[in-house]
């Protein structure tokens, strides 16, 4: 199915938030967002449950109303226009499927409300469904089919209003693992068929990551940080996201030298760290956080004393580890935190690390990932370590 | 549609209660006030009602003791059939719920004790009199077996007969609000309470029962209100040997001194508002029954 | 629904116990209506007692003569109408007054409680209120004014209630897909939500049918002249003690079963549909 660009409007499918901001009484869910998110990219909302990210669905769909801030969709502005005047489809995290209707009839619903024909508007769902694959179940009602069937049922009846963008709150939240993972696959493919912007609802990072092109990191009503997967996994802006996204490790100093475009800090239990650093004015004895990821960390185990530790090393005490297939997780505490590393399979097999060894673990200063805040501690964030 | 169309829906919402509203204005409050008012009348006898105030209806009842005996005889069927009612109308919840493991059998079994509900109620407490006249079903059945040389007389038009009647009609309408309650309870916290070493029992009285309360407290209210302010299974079933509040409405009624018997009515209705707020207090009603 | 851990094991004593319970119930339920049923086939010997002696339908001819034991026909033919009227009424204002609870409005508070207060109410105490409300109208009371009234005073509750429930189940996505797809507010509505929500209204109409078809108390001052079914049986009570009674009762239990039995038939034949057993 050929996506047909309306004449005089090329990027027909970019989302614009301005400013967006919805309060509920006296709790604010969405804090003046400002997003641009492009025509024909796959783009997830990735946070906690309460973040704001469904309430910014809800808008761009018009089942919410902003208190205030503008919303375009293709240069229009749609914040007063009903939803199917937007040429934005949902489809809701359970399904929605009306339940005293066919397969196919559920499907042709948006012509019907068109005033469309029962002869051409039931023909038309056909070929829809033959689209996805379920042409053999369109007589079947709701209930009788599986939840991926059902998914694609969803679909169908949202593709058939030939929109510019759908919306998906959690489409996979509610699959088993096999499913999730085949249903990925084919979102994927299919925006890349249709070319029309998809914004995708979810808090599984490794969803996210595989699926978007453009991922936005919320918390609490606001963006942390918007970029690309490969951007934010490797390089994310702040404490939250590093810990939110997984896999990174994530220290704090005090800079004690600046110079050169290097950067030097004391952490705690005489650590020192040695960064590069061409990002904006920072002064001597504040504060810094830094990110590692746990898989660019090397072990050492056969440590001694309390010799003093070279620059981009910490020391402590092995306090857990956890075989995940390809690598194992070794949880060290530093005295002043929990450090993870990821040691590929093979080389623990090779030398093998057990809880209560003395460990230092080391960095090559290239993998220093200088953070925009401070860490407030692991404490305060509430998804430290649940990832990988 | 969003929901910011509250502007244009809000003034919908008006007329889409108004049907409402109207019907229960005209034949409710307005009914109610009148009573109130009527019941501030003077009675002339083959005249009828007079309109000037006077508080005579309620002096003479208040210090009636006739009104005050029966009264009381409404309050004793009242806690009589409460308990009757509460004790059956539980465990038979409790069986529909716990016990029955199918649930569409639990729906069936449930269902089979409403039906009798949708049938008229004069007709189940007139098929009372065959079954438990002198010359009835179990008369008869205790006589063959030879139980007894002569008829019970004292099973029908009498108190027993009375209560029996109200059990048989209003033990439905502490089913089904127990039962709605029950359903409705975490079956784990059953078994954690199990596992914590509760015993059957132990479990009935420390979690179901507080979990039930209001259901029970609105089959409760249902029954007490139905009860009080019965007065056709009273003189039919008792024979008239049995007095309640309302027979001596009734009685007023049958002479068309509307006065007294709109003093008395409203008296009983003071006494009903009284139990139900009374019950309110214990259950959040609006919240329970608007789920 | 077995709660107790050895759900799927052997039974506990008690559960034998509380069957046993259950059934002397059930017999205590149905016992009278199945003894008036029997005896409505007693003979020309009219007794109301056991056995039975020649069985006949004479007392079931008898109904339809209205010199010997009352104005059966007559009203009849103004329950039924009176009870079909009241369904009807009573589903379209508790739908539409449910639909309109969904949010909060003014007034809705003193709505909802006086709309149980008509629950609480005895229904005496209404049947006089009604009366003298149309006295001082100078209207007659008849049963398709006064009646009709008391009727809804006592049914809107119910079905405003079950509405409440059904509404309140109600997953609004389903709506809000409807909007998305291009639906307006009536198509939402008469597209989606009242067929999702029929079996509920299915519901209210019975119980507006049967409230009405068996009520006594809220129709005894406030039918006028002539009697509905139930205020006959009432008088019948006192004059009458031939079988025809029962008969009476058999005929008319036979009709709530009649509507329950739609009613019940209808919302399985809409469940079954829509999860595909047909």
């Amino acid at each position: 199915m050929n996506r047909q660009v309306r004449p005089g409007s090329q990027e027909t499918g970019e989302i614009r938030l301005v400013n967006l901001t919805k309060t509920f009484g006296a709790t604010t869910a969405v804090d003046k967002i400002n997003l641009t998110i492009p025509h024909g990219s796959y783009c997830c909302l990735l946070g906690p449950s309460g973040c704001g990210k469904t309430t910014i669905l809800r808008m761009i769909a018009g089942h919410e109303t902003p208190t205030s801030g503008e919303i375009y969709i293709g240069k229009e502005m749609v914040v007063d226009r009903p939803p199917v005047a937007r040429g934005t489809a949902m489809m809701f995290q359970s399904y929605a499927l009306f339940p005293h209707l066919t397969v196919l009839d559920n499907v042709a619903f948006y012509l019907k409300m068109r005033n469309v024909g029962k002869a051409e508007r039931r023909q038309r769902a056909e070929e829809m469904l033959h689209r996805v694959q379920l042409q053999a179940l369109k007589d079947r009602t709701p209930a009788q089919l599986s939840g991926g069937q059902q998914q694609r049922v969803a679909l169908a009846r949202s593709l058939i209003t030939n929109p510019r963008v759908l919306l998906l709150d959690e489409p996979l939240s509610a699959l088993d693992e096999f499913l999730r993972l085949r249903m990925r696959g084919e979102l994927k493919s299919l925006q890349k068929e249709l070319g029309i912007t998809f914004v995708h609802v979810t808090h599984t990072q490794p969803e996210a990551i595989a699926l978007a092109d453009m991922v936005v990191v919320m918390d609490t009503g606001r963006i942390d940080q918007a970029g690309s997967a490969n951007f934010i996994f490797n390089r994310p802006k702040t404490p939250y996201v590093a810990r939110f996204m997984g896999a990174q490790n994530v220290l704090t100093g005090t800079i004690v030298h600046m110079g050169e475009g290097q950067l030097w800090l004391r952490g705690a239990n005489g650590a020192q760290f040695e960064a590069a650093t061409s990002e904006a004015p920072l002064t001597e004895g504040s504060p810094l956080s830094f990110a590692v990821r746990r898989d660019r960390i090397k072990l050492r185990t056969n440590v001694g004393g309390k010799a003093a530790t070279a620059p981009n090393e910490v020391r402590g005490v092995v306090e857990a580890t956890e075989y995940q297939g390809s690598y194992v997780k070794v949880f060290i505490d530093l005295g002043s935190g929990v450090f993870v590393a990821h040691v590929p399979d093979g080389d623990f097999s090779a030398a093998p690390i057990e809880k209560g060894d003395p460990v230092v673990a080391s960095w090559n200063p290239a993998d220093i990932n200088i953070l925009t805040s401070v860490d407030k501690g692991a404490a305060e964030d509430p998804y430290s370590d649940t990832t990988n | 549609m969003t929901s910011g169309d509250v502007q244009k829906s809000s003034r919908f919402v008006y007329l889409q209660v108004a049907p409402l509203a109207l019907v229960l204005f005209f034949f409710f409050a307005i009914p109610v006030a009148l009573v109130i008012l009527v019941s501030f009348f003077r009675y002339q006898m083959l005249v009828g009602m007079v309109p000037q105030l006077t508080s005579k209806n309620y002096v003479d009842l208040l210090s009636s003791p006739t009104t005050l005996a029966l009264y009381l005889s409404t309050v004793k069927f009242t806690v009589i059939v409460l308990i009757i009612t509460f004790v059956l109308g539980f465990w038979i919840a409790y069986f529909l719920v716990f016990h029955v493991r199918n649930l569409l059998t639990a729906i069936g079994l449930f269902l089979v004790c409403t039906v009798p509900f949708w049938t008229s109620n004069i007709i189940r407490m007139i098929s009372w009199r065959p079954v438990l006249g002198k010359e009835g079903l179990i008369n008869s059945g205790l006589i063959k077996a030879g139980i007894v040389s002569h008829p019970l007389d004292w099973l029908l038009f009498s108190d027993f007969s009375v209560v029996v009647a109200y059990v048989h009609l209003f033990t439905l309408f502490m089913i089904v609000p127990i039962f709605n309650s029950m359903a409705r309870i975490d079956k784990s916290l059953l078994e954690a309470a199990t596992d914590a070493g509760a015993t059957r029992w132990g479990v009935v009285w420390n979690v179901v029962l507080p979990l039930s309360k209001t259901g029970i407290a609105l089959g409760a209210l249902f029954v007490v209100t139905l009860t009080m302010g019965d007065f056709f299974v009273v003189t039919v079933i008792s024979g008239g040997l049995s007095g309640s509040a309302t027979s001596g409405i009734f009685n007023d009624l049958q002479f068309l001194n509307y006065p007294r018997a709109a003093a008395n009515a409203v008296i009983l209705l003071v006494v009903v508002l009284l139990v139900a707020a009374a019950i309110f207090r214990l259950v959040d009603v609006r919240k329970e029954l608007v789920r | 629904m077995a709660a107790s851990p050895s759900s799927y094991g052997p039974r506990p004593w008690t559960f034998y116990a509380l069957a046993t319970l259950f059934a002397l119930f059930v017999i205590f339920l149905y016992g009278p209506m199945i003894a008036v049923l029997i005896l409505s086939f007693q003979g020309p010997s009219a007794a109301l007692v056991f056995p039975l002696r020649d069985p006949s339908l004479m007392w079931f001819d008898e109904l339809f003569n209205p010199r010997r034991v009352g104005d059966v026909i007559g009203a009849f033919e103004r329950s039924f109408p009176l009870a079909l009227i009241v369904a009807a009424l009573t589903v379209v204002i508790s739908v539409s007054a449910g639909f309109a609870f969904r949010r909060r409005f003014i007034g809705d508070t003193v709505i909802f409680y006086t709309a149980i207060a008509s629950l609480i109410v005895p229904g005496l105490v209404l049947s006089i209120g009604v009366l003298v409300t149309f006295r001082y109208l100078g209207m007659p009371a008849a049963w398709y004014s006064s009646a009709l009234g008391a009727h809804l005073s006592w049914t809107l509750p119910f079905g405003l209630l079950i509405m409440f429930a059904v509404l309140g189940r109600l997953d609004p996505s389903y709506e809000e897909a409807a909007y998305d797809l291009g639906a307006s507010r009536w198509q939402a509505v008469w597209s989606v939500v009242i067929p999702i929500v029929l079996p509920g209204m299915i519901a209210v109409a019975l119980f507006g049918f049967t409230l009405s078809y068996d009520e006594f108390p809220r129709s005894w001052l406030t039918v006028g002249s002539k009697n509905t079914l139930p205020l006959e049986i009432w008088t019948m009570t006192t004059n009458v003690t031939s079988p025809a009674l029962y008969a009476l009762g058999a005929m008319t239990t036979f009709v709530s079963f009649a509507a329950i039995a739609i009613a019940l038939t209808s919302i399985v034949a809409i469940q079954r549909r829509r999860s595909g057993l047909k």
